[in-house]
């Protein structure tokens, strides 16, 4: 298999050496890019696998480039950024977005974010089950009979957590913000319904992590939203 | 070496501060037309244009000499606005056209003109008054005729009313007056040479108005006014320059609805600009004036209005007694003379009471009484409304029927029983006085009088039961008996009245205290809003709405009615109405409704001043009658109580806020100096420790690298978590607005922090005890992660390794409570109390204590304070220290139809609509 390719989008020399060399010590492919324009030509041109993407570029708006490429690539796009208020990470997300990244942040957390992205990648690229079901590690999702399993023992969900469960893992990889996830379950974006999601999502995990305080398959993205990792 | 008392002082400054902005009015001041009023303001504009000013010609009065008008080339000229009036197309002065323009310098000609009624204002003099405030310079033109206090004076001389009139205070205070003199003989020869009017109406001017005695006598008095001007100026500096002090004349003029008392008014107006004093009008409120008619209440309304325009302080005092309320009054305010006219001196008051005058000088014998004599002689009586007694007329008869009966029945006893005839007359007059007492009109007295004489006659003078009397002395006994019944009946009617007259003055004075104590207990600009208009409701009985002042001029209207009613607010907020209350906050000056300007709008307007603005406008529907006086009053002074209190409560944010940031900025400058220094040391190990590895890498063996990197990586961590720090600082510093309350899991966020603990933590252990489940809280997230972040990072520093540190939620009492213990060796009493002071640190005094800032316990007690929750510090037992912190808690509404938890299994098919989610299939 081809080592994948990933477009460095950064504009701050010291850090775009930084990712360079962490991407050389994993044996990753890469190009990088230092302004917006150059990042929209390089992605048409050698169409890669993932983008890490600075959102404070000299010429453009990072959101924008979200956007732009979204109108004709689903590559995934991890956006790196200085910006702290959670809604500039938002922002990005609901562009289109696939996670987030604020600086500072470590080596081995980068590593992590681009393999549990290449993960998905692999999947989508060579789907293991058919569409009826899911599986993710020992989570086992049955959309015909609409019933859940871990470790091949039927989980006992309410109509919201299966209705949760389902929508996480149709965008597994993918960090999904909790407008995105209160207006597919009750169609609203209310503060209340943020507030029942939280409920929501810890009884979720009651039922399908071992040890709920560190979450196997559901990550918490304080202040954004939560996503399924593929395991 | 001033002589200037500091309350002069203050009173300059304060006047050159009102100056500053404000435009200088120039008069160009003539005695009749023709004289060239015109024709000079324009050649003083092209001086000032020449000059370099901005000139621009407002309005000058079309019907102009030809002459003149050509002096009008080379001005920029504002178009005039065309209004339509009863169907006559009218050219006015374009007053907002003239502010929009905004020049230096603006010709308005006509100083005394009246606008047409669409106008904003009624008279141009307060067109100018508003250009003067837009700081526009004004050059005009009047003429002496037009000075109210001259009215009359011109009036006697040529025959002539004169309409148009401004108020002496317009001529008094202009910067600048110029006249505008020539020869009466020359303006004659001006006349017939048609420079003036045209051909036909010559003749008619010249019989008229236009003769040399005329002529000869206004160019006097314009002369003499216009050095009465100028001597008011000198007199002014002078007074600022040696800080002389006159006490000054305070004239009183007695106010009354008599069409002669506009005289009265007006000559008072001149006494007290010769004697450079003051002038108050009073006005005394009898009984009566409820039933005065309305076209007396209209003269009345008219006289105050004029005596406020000649400068005068308008007074309303209620008694029965005129002489005796003035005289009070003088004694109260001071003042030195009395103006009163000759018809007032002759009216009486009832049978036995001296003329006004003389009881005047009983009263207040040191007073100046100038008498001046009224123009049509004969007085004026006011015509009083017939008084409605329909009502009351029977019982009151029935118990004045009574009482004679019963006077009558006690007589009749007493005459059996053999008593004197004195006796029984002394019963009549007990009876007259108890009548007078139970009813309500002195009619009545003099009723009762004339019965109880009849009654005594016929029953008990021989012979009785009949008309007539034998003896010689009854006749004088029947009218001493008359005489004693009535005085006693109208004394009995006059304290009745008086006790209503208390009465009424009671009610007022109980609303305005009322109103000041309402409005003093309440804390907010709202409630003192609503206190004062719901006051003013109450007194008035008509709809009210208030426009308070706003960081963007006004705000929204807040409405008030009475219970009773319900009104259709919206024909009194509409945009029309509205921008008369924008007009009167801008102006200061109340307008709409029943005054000279914007009086088309459907409510009065007042402004709700303080001491140093304009803090709310209020409107009042007034309908068409207006305000009475007392009402007046009494809604001023309640106004000005209410803008009193909400500048004060202005004054009082300002207070807190500026406290505030003091506060902030000296937490900002402590921070600033504490990192500079802080940030140093770590620095100074990363590009030290950095330095080394890039030159002299090889000459060092692989531990001392691994040391290199780990210190590297070490300070970096601890440079990360300052500037976490910092963010939530600058978050804290603006206050709470910058919180992003959202509801959260406490489980959730607790673990966030632990994870993002995890990185240098191993040498501890941790326990994390969930008590309640599902615990939400309203918080902002990132803050309070940094809170848990700094307790645990205290305790990992300040306890040895192996220590375990616990971190407890549970919920209690609707607080959500999280606790973070540590078994260290726990701290002294002292450090407790001080802990979370800013820049605290533990082992204070060691300069090297660069991993503690002493910012973290601080920072989290202004976290958790602005979130509304409370901090504190425990001991544990038997050793260690817990900081406890609660957050109020939060109820989710679970929005799941049906199910709760429970152990349903769900078979419904993925994807489908959200509405169907609680219908399992």
């Amino acid at each position: 298999m081809n080592k994948p390719l990933i477009l460095i989008v950064e504009d701050d020399t010291a850090v775009k050496n930084l990712m360079v060399t962490t991407l050389e010590t994993q044996n990753y492919r890469y190009h990088t890019a230092s302004t917006g324009n150059q990042a929209l030509t390089e992605a048409v041109s050698h169409n890669p696998d993932i983008i890490l993407l600075d959102l404070g570029l000299p010429d453009m708006d990072g959101v924008d480039i979200i956007r732009k490429i979204r109108t004709w690539s689903n590559i995934p796009i991890i956006v790196i950024s200085a910006r702290t208020e959670d809604k500039d990470k938002i922002d990005a997300l609901d562009a289109g977005a696939d996670d987030y990244l604020t600086k500072p942040f470590s080596v081995e957390e980068l590593l992590a974010r681009l393999r549990v992205t290449l993960r998905r990648l692999s999947y989508t690229q060579n789907p293991s089950a058919s569409d009826s079901t899911f599986t993710n590690g020992n989570l086992k999702i049955d959309y015909p009979s609409g019933c859940a399993y871990l470790d091949d023992e039927e989980l006992h969900l309410t109509p919201i957590e299966y209705k949760l469960l389902c929508l996480l893992a149709k965008n597994i990889g993918k960090v999904l913000t909790h407008t995105y996830i209160t207006r597919e379950i009750w169609g609203s974006a209310w503060e209340n319904d943020v507030a029942s999601l939280r409920v929501f999502m810890a009884t979720l995990r009651k039922k399908i992590e071992k040890t709920p305080s560190q979450p196997q398959y559901i990550q918490t993205h304080v202040g954004v939203g939560y996503r399924m990792l593929r395991i | 070496m001033s002589k200037i008392s500091p309350d002069e002082l203050l009173k300059k400054i304060k006047q050159d501060e009102d100056q500053q902005g404000k435009g200088r009015l120039k008069i160009f001041f003539g005695y009749a037309a023709g004289v060239g009023k015109t024709y000079a303001m324009l050649k003083a504009a092209h001086d000032a244009k020449e000059a370099g000013f901005d000139v621009v010609a407002g309005y000058i009065e079309p019907h102009t000499r030809p002459q003149t008008m050509e002096l009008l080339d080379g001005l920029e000229t504002l178009s005039p606005l065309c209004v339509e009036y009863k169907g006559i197309q009218l050219k006015e002065f374009d007053l907002d056209g003239a502010i929009a323009r905004k020049p230096e310098l603006l010709l308005v000609d006509e100083l005394a003109h009246t606008n047409a009624a669409p106008c904003r204002h009624e008279k141009r003099y307060q067109d100018i008054g508003e250009l003067l405030n837009a700081g526009i310079d004004v050059y005009t033109t009047v003429n002496v005729q037009h000075i109210e206090s001259l009215k009359d004076m011109v009036a006697s001389i040529t025959g002539v009313q004169v309409h148009e009139r401004i108020p002496d205070k317009v001529f008094d205070e202009a910067d600048q007056v110029e006249l505008v003199d020539i020869e009466p003989e020359e303006l004659i020869w001006r006349l017939q040479e048609g420079k003036i009017y045209k051909r036909n109406q010559v003749e008619k001017a010249l019989n008229h108005f236009f003769t040399i005695e005329n002529l000869t006598a206004l160019r006097e008095i314009a002369l003499r006014r216009c050095a009465d001007q100028v001597n008011k100026v000198a007199e002014r500096s002078r007074q600022d320059m040696r800080g002389e002090y006159y006490r000054e004349e305070h004239i009183l003029v007695c106010l009354s609805s008599s069409p002669s008392n506009a005289k009265i008014i007006r000559t008072a107006a001149r006494l007290a600009n010769a004697f450079k004093g003051r002038m108050t009008a009073v006005y005394v409120e009898t009984p009566r004036f409820k039933f005065m008619s309305e076209e007396d209440k209209k003269r009345l309304k008219e006289n105050i209005h004029l005596a406020e325009q000649l400068g005068a302080n308008i007074e309303t005092v209620y008694g029965e007694d005129v002489a005796y309320q003035i005289a009070e009054y003088v004694r109260i305010s001071g003042a030195s003379k009395v103006v009163v006219g000759r018809s007032n001196t002759r009216r009486r008051y009832g049978f036995f009471t001296n003329p006004f005058t003389e009881r005047l000088t009983e009263h207040a014998p040191n007073l100046d009484i100038y008498i001046i004599p009224d123009q049509g002689g004969s007085p004026h009586n006011v015509r009083y409304l017939r008084q409605p007694r329909k009502k009351l007329r029977l019982s009151e008869i029935l118990k004045a029927v009574l009482t004679m009966v019963i006077a009558t029945l006690i007589g009749g006893i007493f005459g059996r029983a053999g008593f004197s005839e004195a006796n029984i007359i002394t019963i009549y007059i007990l009876g007259v006085l108890v009548a007078a007492l139970l009813t309500s009109d002195r009619i009545y007295s003099v009723i009762i009088s004339i019965v109880s004489v009849l009654l005594f006659n016929f029953f008990f003078a021989d012979p009785k039961y009949t008309f007539t009397a034998y003896a010689s002395g009854y006749p004088v006994t029947f009218v001493i008996m008359f005489l004693a019944a009535f005085l006693t009946s109208t004394l009995g009617i006059t304290i009745q009245r008086q006790a209503a007259q208390a009465a009424g003055t009671a009610y007022r004075t109980k609303i305005l205290l009322d109103t000041n104590q309402m409005i003093a207990h309440e804390k907010s600009a709202e409630g003192i809003i609503n206190v004062t208009a719901r006051q003013l409701v109450k007194l008035l009985h008509l709809p009210i709405v208030f426009y308070p002042s706003g960081p963007k001029g006004l705000s929204e209207p807040l409405k008030f009615e009475d219970n009773e009613e319900v009104i259709d607010f919206s024909k009194y907020t509409t945009e029309n109405e509205q921008a008369v209350a924008i007009w009167v906050y801008k102006n200061n000056k109340r307008a709409g409704a029943t005054t000279d300007t914007l009086g088309n709008a459907k409510c009065l307007y007042l402004a709700v001043r303080g001491a140093e603005g304009v803090y709310g406008v209020v409107g009042i529907a007034v309908g068409e009658k207006g305000l009475e006086t007392f009402e007046n009053s009494l809604l001023l002074s309640i106004l000005g109580d209410c803008g009193l209190a909400l500048e004060k409560d202005l004054y009082a944010k300002k207070r807190v806020e500026a406290a505030a940031q003091a506060k902030n900025e000296q937490m900002r400058a402590n921070l600033l100096r504490s990192i500079s220094h802080d940030l140093r040391t770590p620095l100074t190990s990363i590009s030290g420790n950095a330095g080394v590895l890039r030159t002299s890498s090889d000459k060092l063996d692989e531990e001392k690298k691994q040391q290199l990197y780990s210190d590297i990586y070490e300070d970096s961590i601890w440079l990360i978590n300052l500037v976490e720090n910092l963010l939530a600082v600058t978050k804290i510093e603006d206050g709470t607005m910058n919180l992003h309350l959202q509801a959260e899991l406490l489980e959730e966020v607790v673990d966030e922090a632990v994870h993002r603990l995890n990185r240098y933590s191993d040498k501890h252990k941790f326990v994390i005890r969930h008590e309640d489940e599902f615990v939400l809280a309203k918080m902002d997230v990132h803050l309070i992660i940094q809170v848990i972040i700094n307790l645990v990072d205290n305790a990992i520093k300040y306890t040895p390794s192996d220590s375990t540190i616990t971190i407890t939620t549970r919920k209690q009492n609707g607080m959500a409570i999280v606790e973070v213990a540590d078994n260290g060796e726990g701290l002294s009493d002292e450090s407790k109390s001080r802990i979370f002071e800013m820049f605290y640190t533990a082992n204070n005094g060691t300069g090297d204590s660069r991993r503690s800032l002493g910012l973290g316990l601080a920072l989290c007690k202004s976290i958790i304070n602005a979130h509304g929750g409370t901090i504190s510090v425990h001991d544990y037992k038997p050793h260690g220290t817990i900081f406890r912190f609660t957050l109020t808690a939060e109820e989710a509404i679970l929005n799941e139809p049906g199910t709760k938890f429970d152990e349903r299994a769900i078979l419904n098919e993925p994807g489908t609509n959200s509405d169907e989610g609680g219908n399992p299939i």
